[in-house]
């Protein structure tokens, strides 16, 4: 009943297309912040959730640049190694062990005529993409279990094969091949059975245990404790501009692609700080005329809120009524905002799905919490305009 | 509550009142609780001034004023608010209504300024003896200038409260409705063992009054 009595006398009706422009103003701003912290959240979510692991771009293979300078160095000594390590998007650094001796793989089948000359890698397990239960390997065993390069058998695919009029082979018949695996030694050649266990896009070498290439490295080679020329590094986020930066001071190179989310990674920076940056300036204004908008609404009621003082109405029951008029249109705009926003995450889940980039169905609860921390300051400069022009009549 | 002037005079008129013989202006004056005070006063000796000034409408005064132990000047905002709905009630001279409300709504807004004293029935009851019942509806802005103090008088008698100021608040009533109005005053003071103090020009036998004062 107060309540009506009070909207006859405090009019907020003047002034209406200024607060209807400080409401539009408002949601844009509003908008365009939601909107940045999503991105912000869509995108940590893709290069880091479980769903979007790509399984080549957080390992990367490392070698120094080799040219006429690095010529007969270009390998890794002790401290650059620790210097890698310590890096702090570098979270793990293997060795690629070579093979150092002469090995050739040929085929059984006379139907399939196979021979070539052959050298291994080996790497520690943990930076190996392949679950096969046959890839491991014991002194005494003579079957090696080994892994290719997925490009090995592209290449043999779609040119050696067509060009020398060979069938093409898919993955599970290669599988099924056994080859006979020499290593040319000083008492003569020495005999294995070698079988392809599986395939990988991380390192572009023929990988075989760790345990067998340094055992065969201890008996079968005339050089000993080589330094290693290659690494592979796990990281969080071969994106990281960082990482790139210290890769190229270093004289180290990788394969390009592999950090192309770099470039990505500054558009989306820079998208999301202009849209957060004009949301803010636009938020500020907004709020100035919507401080505006209750000191007009106040000023033009001057009379009649003082007569409701003298009668005995106290500021605060005018305040909580002023805050009725003026607070829920803001409640209103946070709540269409956050629409908008759910509406649009829902449309981009949708749209990147079909590009098998995954991003949350719904909006995140980050996004939520900035709503409501903005709600919080809206509700703050509302009440203290407020009070302030409620004081001003008062004294 | 009681209410209690210590040597008031208000700084615009500091020199006319110093060479008048006053029981207000610069004495001691204490007003108990339930007592019924009339205060008279020729026009321009300050009986707005007064009332003003023991309402805290005005600041402009040497001396203090006390609510109970409390000096006006430290009560402020809601506080004051406080004292406003529950504890005084005020018929201006000027009336102040907000002529864009009806009569009634005038009324109404003071009735639920605080939790509510009266029904609003009451409102019909107070206007129908006081013979503005079938304006109540009307916009106080078109009402007559009686018709407005009748329904100032309502409003100041709708609330709670223990002291009624009342600032020449029969000037434009005739005799019969003077004698209604003031028996409805004193009938809602005694109701609630309030008591009120009264400006007028002249004498009165209106009320039964406890005290008399020369402004």
């Amino acid at each position: 009943m107060l309540n009506s009595l009070l909207k006859k006398l405090i009019k907020t009706a003047s002034g209406r297309t200024r607060f209807v422009m400080a409401i539009i103003g408002m949601s844009v701003a509003l908008l365009l912040i939601l909107s940045a912290v999503q991105i912000q959240i869509d995108y940590d979510d893709l290069l880091y959730s479980k769903t979007n692991q790509d399984s080549i771009a957080n390992f990367l293979v490392v070698n120094k640049i080799l040219n006429n300078k690095t010529y007969g160095t270009a390998t890794f000594k002790e401290e650059d190694l620790n210097k890698l390590k310590q890096q702090n998007f570098i979270e793990d650094v293997g060795i690629l062990t070579p093979s150092r001796f002469k090995a050739s793989i040929q085929s059984y089948s006379d139907r399939f005529p196979f021979y070539t000359d052959i050298s291994f890698e080996s790497v520690p397990a943990a930076f190996i993409d392949v679950n096969s239960k046959d890839w491991k390997w014991k002194e005494g065993d003579s079957f090696i279990p080994m892994i290719a390069p997925n490009m090995f058998l592209d290449i043999y695919n779609f040119q050696f094969s067509l060009s020398q009029n060979l069938p093409q082979l898919t993955q599970d018949i290669v599988k099924m091949i056994v080859f006979k695996v020499n290593i040319n030694t000083d008492k003569g050649p020495v005999s294995f059975n070698g079988k392809i266990v599986g395939f990988s896009d991380r390192i572009s070498s023929l990988l075989v245990p760790q345990e067998f290439n340094d055992w065969a490295n201890q008996h079968f080679s005339n050089t000993q404790n080589a330094k290693p020329s290659r690494v592979v590094i796990r990281t969080k986020d071969p994106g990281n501009p960082a990482l790139v930066k210290y890769l190229k001071n270093n004289g180290l190179t990788t394969d390009a692609d592999k950090t192309r989310f770099s470039k990505y990674r500054q558009i989306v920076n820079a998208i999301v700080n202009v849209s957060w940056i004009t949301g803010a300036v636009m938020l500020l204004f907004a709020l100035l005329v919507f401080t505006l908008f209750i000191q007009l609404t106040i000023a033009s009621c001057k009379e009649e809120i003082q007569l409701l003082i003298t009668l005995g109405a106290s500021p605060k029951q005018l305040q909580k009524f002023l805050m009725k008029q003026f607070f829920p249109s803001n409640i209103i705009i946070i709540i269409i905002s956050l629409i908008a926003i759910t509406a649009l995450q829902f449309e981009a889940h949708q749209v990147l799905q079909e590009q098998n980039i995954f991003v949350n169905t719904f909006t995140s609860y980050y996004t939520f919490a900035t709503a409501f921390f903005i709600l919080l300051v809206l509700w703050f400069v509302n009440y203290r305009s407020i009070r302030k022009y409620i004081a001003v009549q008062d004294k | 509550m009681q209410i209690e002037l210590k040597q008031i005079v208000p700084i615009p008129l500091k020199d006319k009142f110093s060479q008048r013989n006053s029981d207000v202006w610069n004495q001691t004056v204490l007003f108990q609780h339930g007592e019924w005070i009339k205060i008279k006063a020729p026009s321009g000796t300050g009986k707005t001034t007064f009332i003003h000034t023991l309402y805290k409408l005005r600041h402009d005064y040497s001396g203090q004023v006390f609510y109970d132990d409390q000096e006006i000047k430290n009560i402020s905002g809601d506080a004051l608010a406080q004292i406003r709905q529950q504890k005084i009630s005020i018929v201006f001279q000027d009336l102040r209504l907000f002529p864009n409300l009806t009569a009634r709504e005038n009324i109404e807004l003071k009735r639920v300024l605080q939790s509510p004293f009266y029904d609003a029935a009451i409102i019909d009851e107070m206007a129908a003896k006081l013979g503005v019942a079938s304006i109540l509806n009307q916009r106080a802005g078109l009402c007559s200038y009686g018709e407005q103090q009748r329904i100032a008088i309502i409003r100041a008698l709708i609330q709670p409260f223990e002291w009624l100021f009342l600032d020449e608040p029969f000037s434009h009533l005739d005799h019969e409705n003077i004698s209604k109005a003031s028996a409805l005053i004193a009938e809602e003071c005694s109701k609630r063992k309030a008591g009120f103090i009264l400006t007028d020009l002249d004498e009165d036998a209106h009320f039964n009054y406890s005290k008399y004062l020369q402004l």
